[in-house]
């Protein structure tokens, strides 16, 4: 007897999902859908390069829109290195699982904030169970699910912008793709120093958001100069022109922050500064303004032009 | 994934899953015509790349309760990370390391040792590489620090664009004052008096964005002076998108 033939055997056949795998994957993302619904705005802060700043970026944006009386949540996505908790003095607080999402702790002006650190000890880096804990395949598969855990599983309440801290990382890496994860994201901030080594990385990390069709807002230069505590002077840190690289992409510079020792020390010590008249905290305020402008720009050439 | 039972060229149908040892499943799979049945078991590795997909073969009995992966994937203390988070604990020290005694070098340098590192990562020397490529226009040596400056993808992109707006004015030498009335120059299509007006009530930071919005709607047009009705028509199309 001839072996039928799979392909005229598939063609009479109709699909049915017994093993109900594509109705949860539905139902997952349904959720990721409706618990971002509630939040207004969302904002990606990233970088392809680490070490430029993102997490001090995010925080001191998050608590820029929180001084000017919004309602702010912050979800820390660097999941192997979470460091948010830390910088505002909240280690060692725990989500509250309730049936109806996890309630995220409150830190200073009642943002709220998500982070892999409140499921770890002290000193505890992550660590996963099983037999292929050490798989880089599945540890792709699993941290991309538990990062849509993370989106669709934080009750944040009514939250007007929503900051995630992205981990680093270009064209091959996570940080666009898990961007393009939240549904209806007002944009990207893309934070970068003014050197060659970092904008060369930042701009490929840009492309490749683009091609996922990630909205690109603008560029913070951070670390733009240092101002010597003993001796008062105002040194550059990099040669670059960030301003030079926002033209070639045709972005807009959000604003230039520049390396602040206090300032950088408070976080370290999780006893941030939030004062806004402090002279550093004033240009997040500006780049925030720059920000909301950017976020409502359809807005604004409908109702001003 | 599927099976379908060849002799009766139909779709198996999903059945049950079962767990006949720990870190394993068995699911189990049946034939609606000859009633043939199998069953596909799977290795503790396997199992936990279909559990990390977040789903349950077969649909779920109770409804998913918040991180329930995070919170169940994670090892917790003595399973297998105690040795190391006492291994950190013993070698890791709250009180902040004592700073080190200043070098003799640092001394000299007048108590700032920034500036010292700054200094020792050569950042004050300025590269020349890839900027002073032959050109018809004399660029000043200021000029050129300045271009030397920009990241070296965008660096000919620069050169290009002064030069242009240069040969545009006429001008053989390039200093500070023409590059930064190259990069304010707008290159786009004229624009009518009342309209260019209008523009000013968009807020400074995105009016050049609107600028080149509304110029890209006027050339689609075919117009060759951005005027108020163009203007107009992009208003309609920001309305629309609200």
């Amino acid at each position: 007897m001839a072996t039928p033939n799979l392909k005229d055997i598939l063609g009479k056949l109709k699909y049915s999902d017994d093993a109900k795998v594509v109705q949860q994957i539905t139902e997952q993302m349904k959720a990721v859908k409706g618990r971002m619904a509630a939040v207004r705005h969302k904002l990606v802060v990233m970088s392809g390069k680490g070490g430029v700043g993102k997490s001090m970026t995010t925080v001191n944006l998050a608590l820029a829109f929180a001084r000017q009386g919004h309602k702010v949540g912050v979800l820390d996505v660097d999941l192997n290195g979470p460091c948010v908790p830390q910088m505002l003095g909240m280690r060692g607080q725990r989500f509250i699982i309730t049936p109806d999402g996890a309630i995220p702790p409150v830190g200073p002006l009642g943002m709220k904030i998500g982070s892999m650190d409140f499921f770890l000890d002290e000193l505890s880096p992550v660590r996963w169970k099983g037999p292929m804990d050490l798989s880089p395949v599945w540890l792709g598969l699993m941290e991309m699910n538990v990062l849509r855990e993370f989106i669709a599983d934080i009750a944040w309440g009514e939250v007007d912008y929503l900051l995630a801290d992205l981990p680093p990382g270009a064209a091959a890496d996570k940080p666009p793709v898990i961007a393009g994860f939240i549904p209806d994201l007002d944009g990207a901030i893309v934070v970068t120093t003014p050197s060659a080594v970092a904008s060369d990385v930042v701009r490929k990390s840009i492309a490749y958001a683009r091609d996922l069709g990630i909205k690109v807002l603008g560029i913070v230069e951070n670390m733009s100069t240092y101002r010597c505590p003993q001796c008062g002077t105002e040194s550059e840190l990099f040669e670059g022109d960030t301003e030079a690289m926002c033209r070639a992409l045709d972005l807009p510079l959000l604003g230039r922050i520049p390396f602040d020792r206090t300032l950088a020390q408070s976080f370290d010590k999780g006893v941030p500064l939030i004062d806004g008249d402090y002279p550093t905290l004033k240009r997040y305020d500006e780049i925030v303004n720059r920000i909301k402008t950017l976020v409502d720009y359809k807005k604004i050439m409908a109702t001003q032009l | 994934m599927k099976f379908v039972c060849m002799k009766c060229e139909t779709y198996m149908n999903f059945e049950k899953v079962e767990k006949p040892a720990e870190g394993s499943l068995g699911v189990f799979f049946g034939c609606p015509s000859c009633g043939a049945r199998f069953t596909m078991v799977t290795n503790p590795g396997e199992t936990q790349m279909v559990s990390s997909l977040g789903v349950q073969l077969g649909g779920r009995t109770v409804d998913a309760q918040p991180f329930e992966m995070t919170r169940g994937g994670l090892r917790a203390e003595g399973e297998g990370q105690a040795e190391m988070a006492n291994y950190l604990k013993e070698h890791y020290s709250e009180k902040p390391a004592a700073a080190p005694a200043p070098a003799e070098g640092e001394k000299k340098t007048g108590g700032c040792p920034f500036s010292a590192v700054v200094a020792q990562m050569g950042l004050g020397a300025s590269t020349t590489a890839g900027a002073s490529t032959t050109s018809e226009f004399e660029w000043t040596p200021d000029a050129l620090e300045r271009l030397e400056k920009t990241p070296s993808f965008v660096r000919p992109m620069i050169k290009g664009g002064v030069e242009a707006y240069a040969r545009k004015h006429d001008y053989k030498k390039i200093t500070l004052q023409v590059m930064d009335d190259s990069k304010n120059a707008t290159e786009g299509l004229p624009w009518a008096p009342a309209a260019e007006k209008r523009l000013e009530n968009i807020p400074d930071f995105i009016r050049p964005m609107a600028r080149r919005e509304v110029e890209r709607i006027a050339q689609e047009r075919g117009a060759a002076v951005v005027t108020e009705a163009i203007m107009d028509e992009a208003k309609i199309k920001f309305m629309n998108f609200m």
